[in-house]
Order: structure tokens, then sequence, then C-alpha cells
């Protein structure tokens, strides 16, 4: 059983007696691996090997048959100094089988240029396949050389020493590699473009190839590990300036003669190709920089004649196009800059333009067309930014900067800078009151995020916020909010966006409303204990300090019936909090008459009505007749209070005046009118007057300019309480930071401001400009 | 095919032309095996056996003996074993028993492991000769192993004061 060539006593050490039987091996299973290769010859090569490195001279142990270990000499040697171990046979081996190899390659080289392009690929590839395998089979059967010999070697650092399958890499490359390499990569890349010129093409070959570079780097300084410096070098590098040098040629020409949105098209499949390309045949590691060179042939080159474009296709909406042309700059560095620039002008263009359109009579201007002019644009913007550009975060910010320009400075605002936040405010109102056509509540929760969204944007959000109070309180104190979840879903949005402070009056202001509540039911109870039959009244109790209120600009003298319900009750409230004063807010007062001395009058009519006309009204439970100066001496009313609140009574024919058609005044006298006749049986006369609430918009407007002055020195003498010491100019930017939420203060307001805290004696000033604090 | 090894028996023929039969997953502790086994594909050796050129049929069973013991145990990553295996010459309880042999019969097991490629058996052969070393004087070693002491009483001298510092004292 044993291999003839190397069976039994013949020396196992002959070098040449055992290659020329491995020759024969390793030559069977280079060149005709197909046919097989006997288990007799696999053991007799592998045997072969393993005797060769165990024979005599190589090693202290005797030979198989004989028994006893250490015959004499050679055991004196091996046995007693492990350093000086005499070399394992095995050069002689690696050698030869070296030699081989290199004979075995250059064979191949001189066959190889025998081929050229497709040819030369399929030659490299077949040999290479047929190479590798047996390069695996020698490997096992030179595996004892790999055990001993060439791991001490290798252990003892030698270099160029390789395990023997390396060694068959080693070789490859050396040998054939560096000389045909550059010639498969000529026919690879002619490949590469006939493919990216429309025809189909073998990329197995390919791939194969690449593989084959792949499994030639080698790490010179570990063994265990592979670099792919060969691949690189011989593939990659080429690889690349092939593809340059194509789409170089072939987008300069395309964009000659197209469109550019034609050319995007071509560009964006070109990229996709090149993308999938890697997928299929090339080794990973080209992804990244295969894409820059791409991106540069194909976007970089011509990003000047695309951002001219854009432009264009903003100006007609061109969706898709602008998506696309996104995706293609975005590849590259900093090619996104100035379409951001450009739509950051167009939206704020488009947002003055559909401003300048519905200001024509900016007096009369409807809130709700003013803000929805305003979030018409915005939506149409932010939704492109969704779509062709990402939702991307720069976009938005740009989108956010053009929004930010035309909602606080516009052809609406020309009048005063005020006007946005006040028209939004005034819409939250409309949206908020009470209303005949109800609004669904989701509906409503959605105008109301809708109304966050210019919030945002609103510079003077301060002036949002007074105009805001007033209306809140407004809706309170006649109690015509809409909902109260509203309200409050509205409120919590606002503190969301400005913080507890921003909200903190308006919140107060609904507690008052909640405690009135309660408080109206003890008094109730109260009153029903003490047997006590008083009006069907209510009050609410509003803290000075939280609700923009004034007191009325006239004396008042309520008629006797409210006067006594009135004063049980601040004894009442008295009785519970004691030190607090009470002011009547009498102009915000309102109750209901009933009439008993229409005729004609199948129900008797009620009348909803202010205060004052109530105080009107009921003299004349006493007296058919009453003169002006009676009124107005009995109920202390002055003439500004008074007239208004008479004409509608006169004008709503409940009193006739005489002389008729006479105009409210000194001089005129009033009668009940008998005949009165309306549709409905409940009355409303409590109407405010147009002038009313014009003039509340411009004391409005008044205080936020004394407000601003105080919010600013808050801010400055809170920032030097913090700092001590601060220079002028320090102090002016850290200001203008800490006030831009509310609104954007001027250079000249701050010193003005620090001007009046140094007279103040708050601050002092020390040598280099710079301000003290003084506690 | 990991499923299939088990269950497939291949032959292997020792130099005396007697074939022996074991698992192929217990043939392959030997990497020569395995690696044929992989090269030549697994339907080279069914029906056909084995030659072991090397190695004679006592000597397999006995190799194959400790396979088949052996047949569970996880291969060592070769670092863990490099160091696991300098550090000790500890031997299991099983395998101590298995190298109650006459010399000979350990020599040539520890030949054929090396040929076949088995490293632990190779291992647990080569410990147990140093056991056999260990603590003694080099009078009792070489009576031990039957060497005749051909070192002149100079020489002798000289690797004593070389060696002195490995002495246990």
């Amino acid at each position: 059983m044993a291999p003839s060539a190397m069976s039994g006593s013949s020396a196992h050490d002959d070098i040449d007696g055992t290659w020329s039987y491995l020759q024969d091996g390793i030559t069977k299973i280079m060149l005709n691996l197909q046919d097989g290769v006997d288990l007799r010859t696999y053991m007799g090569i592998y045997t072969a090997v393993h005797n060769f490195c165990t024979s005599q001279k190589a090693t202290g142990f005797t030979t198989p048959g004989n028994n006893t270990l250490g015959p004499g000499a050679a055991h004196r040697g091996g046995g007693y100094i492990s350093v000086n171990t005499p070399h394992l046979l095995g050069e002689d081996l690696y050698k030869k089988l070296t030699d081989y190899l290199t004979d075995h390659l250059r064979g191949l080289l001189t066959e190889s240029k025998a081929h050229t392009d497709e040819a030369l690929l399929a030659f490299y590839i077949r040999e290479w396949r047929r190479y590798t395998v047996a390069a695996k089979y020698i490997h096992h059967l030179f595996r004892y050389l790999n055990r001993h010999w060439v791991k001490r070697e290798m252990d003892e650092g030698k270099k160029s020493i390789y395990d023997v399958y390396t060694l068959h890499l080693v070789r490859w490359r050396d040998v054939l590699f560096q000389e045909v390499s550059s010639k498969v990569m000529d026919a690879v890349l002619k490949l590469v473009e006939k493919q990216r010129n429309g025809e189909t093409i073998e990329y197995n070959q390919i791939k194969q190839v690449v593989e084959s570079f792949v499994s030639l780097g080698l790490d010179e300084s570990d063994p265990t590990k592979t670099t792919l410096d060969v691949y690189r070098y011989h593939f990659e590098r080429p690889f690349l300036e092939a593809t340059t040098a194509f789409y170089k040629a072939e987008s300069k020409q395309f964009v000659a003669e197209n469109s550019v949105v034609e050319y995007m098209k071509k560009a964006e499949a070109r990229l996709d190709e090149e993308e999938e390309r890697v997928k299929i045949y090339l080794h990973p590691d080209i992804a990244v920089p295969l894409k820059k060179v791409c991106n540069q042939a194909l976007i970089a080159e011509h990003s000047n004649i695309l951002r001219d474009e854009f432009q264009v296709l903003l100006d007609n909406d061109r969706e898709e196009d602008m998506a696309r042309m996104y995706s293609l700059l975005s590849r590259i560095p900093d090619g996104l800059d100035p379409l951001r620039s450009k739509f950051e002008a167009h939206v704020r263009k488009a947002g003055l333009a559909a401003v300048a359109k519905v200001a024509a009579d900016a007096d009369k201007l409807e809130p709700k067309v003013y803000v929805d002019a305003l979030l018409e644009i915005h939506t149409q913007y932010q939704g492109l930014v969704k779509r062709a550009f990402n939702d991307e975060a720069e976009f938005t910010r740009s989108l956010d900067n053009a929004c930010r320009e035309f909602v606080n400075r516009n052809e609406v605002c020309k009048s005063g800078s005020n006007k946005s936040p006040e028209l939004l405010a005034k819409y939250t109102d409309i949206l908020l009151r009470k209303s005949s056509t109800g609004v669904e509540e989701t509906e409503l929760e959605n105008t109301l995020a809708q109304i966050m969204t210019v919030f945002k944007y609103i510079e003077d959000k301060d002036v949002f916020q007074k105009f805001y109070s007033r209306m809140l309180a407004r809706r309170l104190v006649h109690s015509n909010s809409s909902s109260d979840d509203a309200e409050t879903s509205m409120i919590s949005k606002l503190k969301e966006a400005c913080g507890f402070e921003y909200t903190n009056k308006l919140q107060r202001m609904f507690q008052d409303m909640q405690i009135s509540k309660d408080l109206n039911t003890g008094f109730k109870e109260h009153m029903s204990s003490l047997g006590v039959k008083g009006l069907d009244s209510s009050y609410s109790i509003l803290g000075t300090g939280f609700w923009p209120l004034t007191p009325p600009g006239t004396t008042f003298n309520p008629p006797q019936e409210i006067a006594a319900d009135c004063e049980r009750f601040s004894r009442f409230y008295r009785n519970k909090h004691e030190g607090r004063k009470l002011t009547w807010l009498w102009q915000l007062c309102k109750g209901e008459v009933k009439t008993n001395y229409i005729r004609n009058a199948k129900m008797p009519y009620t009348f909803q009505v202010s205060i004052y006309q109530m105080a009107v009204l009921l003299l004349f439970n006493d007296k058919e007749k009453n003169t002006y100066e009676e009124i107005a001496s009995t109920t202390q009313l002055n003439s500004e209070s008074l007239d208004p609140s008479l004409g509608i009574l006169v004008k709503a024919k409940v009193v006739n005046v005489s002389p008729e058609g006479e105009k409210v005044g000194p001089g005129t006298a009033y009668t009940l009118n008998h005949d009165f006749k309306n549709k409905k049986f409940r009355v409303n006369l409590n109407v405010g007057m147009k002038s009313e609430t014009k003039q509340e918009e411009v004391e409005t407007n008044k205080t936020i300019e004394e407000d601003r002055k105080l919010l600013l020195q808050s801010a400055i003498v809170r920032i030097m309480k913090a700092r001590k010491k601060m220079k002028h100019q320090q102090l002016v930017s850290e200001c203008i930071n800490q006030i831009r939420t509310r609104f954007v203060p001027k250079v000249a307001d701050i010193k003005k401001c620090i001007e009046i805290l140094l007279d103040k004696e708050y601050l002092e000033r020390l040598d280099d400009d710079e301000l003290g604090y003084l506690a | 095919m990991a499923s299939d090894a088990k269950s497939q028996i291949v032959v292997l023929m020792s130099n005396e032309n007697t074939p022996v039969e074991v698992d192929r997953a217990v043939a392959e502790k030997s990497i020569l095996i395995k690696n044929l086994i992989e090269d030549l594909g697994v339907e080279s050796v069914t029906g056909t056996p084995i030659p072991i050129p090397n190695v004679n049929d006592a000597v397999l069973r006995k190799v194959m003996e400790w396979c088949e013991k052996h047949r569970g145990d996880s291969q060592q990553s070769a670092e863990e074993e490099n160091d696991s295996r300098k550090k000790t010459t500890e031997i299991d309880e099983w395998d101590q028993k298995f190298m109650q042999l006459d010399q000979e019969m350990l020599f040539e097991i520890i030949l054929a492991a090396n040929y076949l490629d088995i490293k632990a058996l190779l291992d647990v052969g080569c410990k147990t000769v140093a056991n056999m070393i260990k603590g003694k004087s080099p009078e009792e070693i070489r009576k031990t192993f039957n060497i005749t002491n051909d070192f002149t009483p100079e020489e002798e001298e000289q690797i004593r004061r070389e060696n002195e510092w490995a002495e246990d004292r």
C-alpha cells in the first residue's frame, strides 16, 4: 500500500528523489486536476513531504521500526540544549516548490501574450482559478512543511517565507500579475465602457478579476492579514480614472444638446447605474470613491448651469424637477447653499406679493384674510421643503428666515410694525369667540395650530400678548368664549412657545374666573341661610395685576335695586378676605330687565342691557318722562358714558326722545315707548360702540411702548445684578439677546433705558466704559 | 455535510493492509484526513480505503480509539491551545490510563499523531513523556529511556555549571 517511490527503506532525505516524485504529483494537480487525484497519490505526496521533513538529519526521533529513543549521536545533539535544535529539514523542498511555481507562471506569462481584450480576460480568469484551486491542494499536501519548517522560519521572523498557499499568491503576483495586470485592466475597462454604452457584457469576468486582485493584497508585515493595496493601485485607480474621463466627455456633450431638466434625469440615471454596478460586480471598497468621481464629473462640473435653472423651476412650481436637483446637488459639498438662498429670496417675494394683494385697504383688512394669506405661502413652501427638499433642516431655516421677513415687514406693516401681531391676535379672538357659525373642535384645534405657525415668526410677541390678553379678558368677562378647552389649548401653546412668564397673567385670569364661580355659589348659600332674597346676580373678582382692565371713566350711582345686592356681596367678600379693596368696573357690568308696560305684547320683552342702560331704564319705574339733566344727575354718569347708552335706547326705539329727532344731549327729554315692537322677545341692547373698540386699539398700542421700556429696564437690572460689572457694549448685546423672544429692541432704546437707570442710581458709571450695579 | 459526517463510515488502511472502520467524524480528528476528504470529496473515500502508509495496524487502532473517545471535544483556537499547552503538564484521567503503555507503543503513537496531524493527541503523548522525565536525576532518566552516558566527566561538569541556575534547591 505504501507509495512505491517513497516506501520502505529508501532515503527520506534524498531531495532529488523526493522532489521528482513530488513534482509529478504537483504537475498533475496544477494542470489536470479535473481528472481527479486518487487517494494513493494524495497520501503519497503528503507522506513524502512528511518523511522528508522527519528524516534522520532533521529530527531526534528515530524512524519507525526502531524501538528505543536516542541511539547515540543524533540524540546527543538534539537533546540537551533546546536553542541549539538543528534546523528542521524543509528549506530544500520550499525552494524547489518556489522554483517550480516560478517556472509554471513564466510559462503562463508567455502564453498570455497571445491574447488580448476579452480573450485575455478569459485566459487570466481561467488560469487564476486553476492555479488557486491547485494552491489549496498543495497547501494541504505540504501541511507538514507548513506546520514545522515554515512555522519555525516565520516564528524566527524571517521575511519572505510564507505558508504554502500564500507562497502561491506571492509568486503569482510577482511573476505573472506584475506583467499582465495593466493589460487585464485595459480589457476590463473596455468591457465596462461597452456596458456604459448600453451593450450587454459578461460581467462575471470582471467580478472574478476583482476577486483575484483583492486576493493578491498580502500584508507583508502580518501574513494573517490582507490589505486592499494591490487592488486599489491596480484596479480601483485606473477604474476611477476611466470613469471620470467617460462621464466628463458624455456629460459635456449631453448638456450641449439637451435641456437642463433632461440632463438631470440623465445624471440621476447614471448615478444609480454606477451604484448598481458596484453591487453587481465590483468590490464594495470602490463604492465611496466611485460615487465621488461620478459626483464630480456629473454634478460638480455642471453645478452652475443646474443652479441657474433653479429659479426657473421655482417660478413654474416644478416640484419633481426641484427634488431631482436637490438630490443631485446634495451629493456634492456646498452644493445646496446657493439653492437655499435663492429659495429664501423667492419665498420672501411670494409672501410680500400675497400680502400686497390683500392689503389694498389696510384699515378694513379682515384679520382672517390677512392671516390666511400668510399661511398660504407658508404652507405652500413648507410642502415644497417636505416633498422636494427632503424636509431638510437647512431649507426649513431658509423658509423660516423668509417667513419672518414677510410676516414682520410687509405692505400691511408699513403703517406700524405692530400690525401683524395685532391682526393675528384679532383673528384668534374671532376663532375663540362664541359665534353663530359653530366650528368643529378638531378644525378649531388645527386652525389654532396654524395661528401658532404664524406666531412663531412674529417678532413683536409682546404686542400679540397685549392684544391677546385684552381680548381674552373681554371673552371671559362677557362669557362669550367658545370653549374652555380651546382657550386652555391656546394658552398652553403660547406657553410652550414663549415660556411660563409669557402666559402667567393669562392663566391667572382663568383662575380668577374659576374662583369667582365658587365665590358666587358661596354667596348664594350665604344669602339663603340669611333668608334674604336678593337679585339673581353673579360677580367676578378680577385681580388688578393680571387683568388689562381700567376703572370706569365716569362716576356712577347704581340704582337702588343693584346697590343693595352689591353692598351685601361686598360685605360677604370682605368677611372672607380682609383688607382687600374692591373696585367696581361698572363699564363691564350688564344685566337683564323684563318689561311689563308694553301694549300689544303677547309676552313681556326682556332687554339685555349694560348696567348704565339699566340705571337709565329703571328711572322710568318712578316717572314717565325724564330729562337728560335729570338722568345725568341721578345716575351720575358723565356724558361720554351716558350719551352712547342713551343713544342705543333711542335708536332701538325703547325710549322716545323729544324734541323728536334731536341728538342725545342736554335739553332733551325721554319717555318710554309703550308701542315697542321687536321680532324677538329678548332684545340685546348692550352693543359695543365701534368707536369704543377703535379707541381700545389705540390705547393698547400706546401702552406697548411704555411696557417695553419697563421690560428693557428690568432686563438690564437682571443682567447687571448677575454680572455686577459690565462693558456698555456687552450689556447692550446681552440685553438684545434676552429680549429678543418678545420683541426686537432698538439699541437707542436700550441706551435710553440705561440712562434712566443711571439717573435712578441702580447703575453707576465706572472707568473704561464700564457700568456697575448698585444694590 | 456536517450532519452527514457523523453517520458516514470511512476505512483506513494501515501499512499492514488491515482495514480499520471508523466514523468519518472520528477520522477527521486527523487534519490530514479532514483535508483529504475536503479536497477529494467524500465520494472518493466511500467504499475505498484510505492508505495510511506510515502507521501499522496496532498503532492505528490505538490512535482511533483515542479519537473515538475525544470525538466530541471542541477544537480550541490555535492561540488558546498554545497558551494552555505551554503552562501545564496535567493530563486528564482517561488519557493517563490510555497512555499507560510500553515505551515503544507510546513513541509510535506520538509519531503517528504527528504524522496524522492530531494535535491534541500529540500534546498528550509529549506530556506523558515529559512527566516521565520530571523530577528525575540524569542517571534515572538514562535508565528510564535506556540511554548510554557518553559524556566525559569534564563535559558533564561544564554542563552542570552552565545549568546551575535551574537546579532545584
